[in-house]
């Protein structure tokens, strides 16, 4: 077994962090306090080719594979979770639906522009009914000649208040659900028809726009399908086990961002005549972050390598993201109390992560629906099927 | 137009400690950095590339243990480096690798411009670039902010006495860049992967050369032994001063007064 | 041993019920997106008797026990934990400390005018280096004649923005004092107001004291003895803000179990999930746990006896609750428990001070253990 990183994935490493201390730290406070969206970094990104880390060359990206987007979304994430969380939308779902299942037309027309960041993508799955449950949408898709017209709404659809391109999951048969009902759709968001209706107030990642998307008789062309027409189950399911995957990914970068900050602060900050890094409270809350931020690294880094050798890792993605998720969470929770007063200020970064942090459990399948599908898979390979 | 760059790689300085007390350096995070002022050299021979016909080569600026630097450079932009091996390059000073460069660059086919740092971080040298001047033949320009070429010839822009004075030369020029002159571009991701991967249009782009191939062992001899480091030695510690800031204040002034009866 | 609330107990525990409701509730949502003072509601509450809730009839106050107190101090929390604080502070840091060392020439000047709410009070001991380290206060108090001059730099200093009255504590000739100065003074400066994670309708600002020159008789109690008093603020106020835990806990537990019964996802309300269930459940336990905790200890303060360990005890299990309740009751509210415009986000950041506030966890587990290993005959140190 062979645990070391190759050398382009090394290169590639020190030269996204060199790009996230330069660009992305300077305006991570700004971009939460303005609730804004970095639009400008977002294009730098694109320009110097990582919005496409993960895509072949030959559609506009870098090639580097999953093992290159998980340590783009580490080390974005280590600085500012709301441009992770841009990056990753972008990048992780959206465009990885078109990447997964579009054929060679719809991958050079759309595809390409998104590796290169010349457009952005978001993934328009979650409705007001359909939020664990996403099979239960209700977005309706009817055909109508070379067309379909679709009529419904998505909600807290990330990047939707600025992307160019969303892929929609929408309701191609009612009587079918799930299994047959539900077909995936490339749909360009100047089209009539789609409109965003709001962004959402949120507690944390106030750098990323989340909005609420409403269809009226948006007509999207039969060529836009994405997959087969029925299967859009399966394209959205593949695309979150990918997404799963790298948001464990952000959540490494996340829980180095609080280590690195309690570390700092306990060999500075000193009461009662010694540092607080004499203090074996907080030793052992650093001992605790550090273990669990290897073994998920381990974990991670492991998946990125199934991925792309081809090998199965359903199962695993979503113990990354269920995992990730609460170990990053565990950390910044540590890293502010190590903090005293000042982690609870706004002039520190500490409360910031700590708001970001949050959502993790909560988005992209909350921990309770990635306990689900863990404990499903385990039950089926013994006969048992569970339900949700 | 064929611009060469040298590069030289240094220790990343925020991953070191230096202990005066302990008499030691401790690596805490050992990574390496391109030269800064190189950097802005490499910079600079990049940008004259964007608005003209150009070929930039990076050479090392010293004998290196790995190509790793020169990989960034063709990642960030360059079209060529070309890595100087061998084990009779191991202990070249600036001397000997004056040399070494000076060959690799007529093999190459000569150079209009050559563009160096004019110092470095760690040693704080800067005689290459001079060295490579005078063996090349052509006209130095050290300590420049920023270079451009124009009309077949270079220019350059110097600090002198608080003011900016623009010179020029024919080529064969070297010119000296300043640290902080210029930050040096990211690098294009596709570029990156290929070149550190050895495959795509930078597949070839890295090449190593012998050194015993291009010049005589004897020209490698350096001019200069080391032969070792210290610390420079403990000198008298000052007063420390506590307290209220009238109190400092008294206790530093009447310190001073002491010293000055002595 | 009684468990049962007396009846006047009851009865005012559905007066605080309604006083919320009408007065705090509306408004507690956009004075936290504003990150203002609920000036009006506190006005409100003093014309209730709030603001002067423990002190004796004599100076205005409203004679509750600690125990009626301590559900007032919950029941506002379960709408404001910003409302509560900042009234904690008013009373158990400021009111209580005069009521318990002032002198009556003292306590005439100041309780009433701090039971009717004319006056507000501000507790100023920590220090930039003076965090947990109370010992490490820089502040001077030095005499000059019948004159104290203060000098030093207090932060966190809850209730500063809109304090009349600020209790500042100062390093003496004899150890650390206690002073009254009113807001007017010259040489007292209110400064900068942190912009905090939670409790954004709360105010703790920077405090500046240069060359602030008080009278001798505004000092409480005895020379030396400001580092008694500060303790035993802390403690009752530690009580307080156990019950501030209690009250925003159980609070979340109602609004997510709410939503619980209203949220449909695969087929049925997601009340009908065991993990939900589970959810409610553990945290109901922990909010049971730490119910009985804090009327125990405010039973304690009215017992007048040396109740410190007990203080730190429900202090630490009532931020710990807070937290571990808050958290868990977003995560029941997934995408709802994170947006703004629904109440659990500014709950899980509120509860989350009380990990900070009234001294860090790690203190009073600290304080817990050195009381364990005295009694062992063994001086431990921090």
């Amino acid at each position: 077994m062979d645990f070391t990183f190759s050398p382009e994935h090394i290169a590639l490493r020190r030269m996204i962090r060199e790009f996230a201390e330069n660009e992305v730290a300077p305006i991570a406070a700004e971009i939460d306090r303005d609730h804004q969206v970095p639009m400008e970094t977002m294009r730098k990104l694109g320009q110097v080719g990582l919005l496409g880390v993960c895509f072949p060359q030959e559609y506009g990206g870098m090639g580097a594979g999953e093992m290159g987007y998980c340590i783009l979304m580490e080390e974005i994430n280590r600085v500012c979770t709301s441009t992770g969380t841009n990056v990753g939308a972008h990048i992780g779902i959206g465009a990885m639906a078109i990447y997964l299942d579009g054929n060679d037309e719809q991958k050079r027309r759309y595809l390409i522009p998104l590796a290169r960041g010349e457009q952005f993508a978001a993934f328009g799955l979650t409705e007001s009914g359909a939020g664990s449950d996403a099979a239960a949408i209700r977005t309706r898709a009817v055909r109508e000649g070379d067309s379909w017209i679709l009529d419904g709404g998505k909600v807290f659809i990330t990047n939707g208040g600025y992307a160019d391109v969303v892929t929609v999951m929408a309701v191609t048969d009612p009587a079918l659900g799930a299994r047959g009902g539900i077909t995936a759709f490339i749909v360009e968001t100047d089209w009539e028809g789609f409109k965003v209706a709001r962004e959402e107030d949120k507690m944390g990642i106030r750098g990323t726009s989340t909005a609420e998307l409403v269809f009226e008789e948006l007509r999207v062309p039969h060529e836009n399908v994405l997959g087969k027409v029925g299967e859009g189950f399966v394209t959205f399911m593949k695309s979150l086990d990918m997404g799963r995957l790298t948001l464990g990914a952000a959540c490494i970068g996340g829980a180095e961002m609080a280590l690195e900050s309690a570390v700092r602060w306990a060999k500075t900050r000193r009461q009662f005549g010694a540092e607080l890094a004499s203090k074996q409270a907080i030793q052992w809350k650093i001992a605790d972050i550090a273990t669990e931020l290897e073994a998920l690294r381990s974990l991670v880094y492991r998946v990125a390598w199934l991925v792309d050798t081809g090998q199965p890792f359903s199962q695993l993605a979503a113990m990354c993201k269920l995992y990730g998720s609460e170990v990053a969470s565990r950390a910044i929770d540590i890293a502010l109390q190590i903090h005293g007063g000042l982690g609870f200020s706004r002039d520190f970064p500490l409360e910031r992560g700590f708001r970001d942090a949050r959502i993790g459990e909560i988005y992209e399948g909350t921990s309770e629906v990635q306990r689900i599908v863990i404990a499903s898979n385990i039950f089926r390979e013994h006969g048992v099927r569970i339900r949700p | 137009m064929r611009i060469i760059v040298i590069l030289g790689r240094v220790l990343d300085p925020s991953g070191i400690v230096v202990k005066g007390s302990a008499g030691r350096i401790f690596v805490n995070r050992e990574e390496y950095l391109i030269q800064p002022a190189d950097a802005c050299a490499l910079e600079a021979a990049l940008r004259i590339k964007d608005g003209m016909a150009a070929e930039v080569v990076a050479l090392p600026r010293s004998p290196l243990p790995d190509d790793d630097i020169l990989r960034q450079a063709i990642a960030r932009g360059a079209d060529r480096a070309i890595y100087l091996t061998g084990p009779a390059l191991k202990a070249a000073d600036e001397a000997a690798m004056t040399g070494v460069l000076t060959a690799a660059i007529e093999r190459l086919g000569g150079a209009d411009l050559v563009l160096i740092g004019s110092t470095t971080l760690d040693t704080g040298q800067g005689q290459l670039g001079l060295r490579l001047a005078e063996a090349l033949g052509g006209a130095q320009i050290t300590g420049a902010w920023q270079v451009s070429s124009a009309d077949g010839q270079v220019q350059a822009v110097l600090q002198r006495n608080g003011r900016y004075v623009a010179v020029e030369a024919d080529p064969p020029v070297v010119v000296t860049l300043l640290p902080g002159a210029r930050k040096l571009r990211y690098p294009d991701g596709v570029r990156l992967i290929n070149v550190y991967r050895g495959v795509g249009e930078v597949g070839d782009a890295l090449e190593a050369w012998d050194a015993a191939d291009l010049v005589d062992e004897a020209a490698l001899t350096p001019l200069v032994e080391s032969r070792g480091k210290e610390f420079a030695p403990e000198r008298e510690r000052g007063v420390r001063a506590s307290g209220t800031p009238a109190e400092m204040a008294q206790a530093a002034a009447d310190a001073l007064r002491q010293r000055m009866r002595r | 041993m009684d468990f049962t609330f007396s009846e006047e107990q009851e009865m005012f525990r559905a007066m605080f019920r309604d006083f919320s409701a009408k007065e705090i509730a509306p408004q507690a949502e956009e004075l936290d997106h504003e990150e203002k003072p609920a000036l009006g509601a506190l006005r409100k509450a003093a014309q209730q008797g709030f603001l002067g809730a423990t002190l004796p009839e004599e100076y205005f106050g409203a004679e509750l026990d600690y125990t009626s107190y301590a559900m007032l101090i919950e029941t506002l929390a379960a709408d404001s934990v910003s409302t509560a604080v900042t009234l904690a502070t008013h009373v158990s840091l400021v009111a209580m400390s005069i009521l318990n060392h002032g002198t009556p020439e003292q306590r005439e000047e100041w309780l009433p005018l701090l039971a009717a709410g004319e006056v507000i009070g501000a507790f100023a001991l920590t220090e930039p280096d003076a965090g947990s380290d109370v010992q490490a206060v820089a502040t001077r108090a030095t005499p000059d004649g019948d004159q104290v001059t203060l000098d030093g730099v207090k932060t966190w200093v809850a209730n500063g923005e809109i304090a009349g009255l600020f209790l500042v504590f100062a390093q003496g000739a004899e150890g650390m004092d206690a002073y009254l100065v009113p807001q007017d003074t010259p040489g007292l400066t209110v400064g900068y107001r942190e912009p905090t994670l939670g409790l954004r309708s709360a105010t703790f600002n920077t405090l500046y004291l240069e060359g602030c020159r008080v009278s001798e008789a505004n000092r409480l109690g005895q020379p030396g003895e400001g580092g008694s008093i500060a303790q035993q603020a802390q403690d009752r106020m530690a009580v307080a803000l156990a019950a501030a835990g209690l009250g925003v806990s159980e609070n979340a537990i109602q609004v997510a179990a709410q939503y619980a019964t209203e949220r449909v996802q695969f087929g049925v309300p997601i009340a009908q999930k065991q993990a939900i269930q589970g959810y409610i459940a553990e945290a109901k336990i922990e909010v049971e746990a730490l119910r009985y905790l804090v009327y125990h200890a405010a039973w304690l303060v009215d017992q007048r006896g040396d109740y410190g360990f007990d203080a730190s005890v429900v202090k630490a299990f009532g931020a710990r609750v807070a937290r571990s309740v808050t958290n868990r009751m977003v995560q029941v509210m997934g995408g709802y428990g994170y947006m703004e415009d629904y109440p659990m986000a500014r709950k899980y950041r509120d509860a989350r001070a009380l990990h900070i506030i009234g001294g860090p966890t790690e203190l009073h587990d600290f304080q817990i253990a050195q009381r364990i290993f005295a009694d062992l005959d063994m001086d431990i140190a921090p």
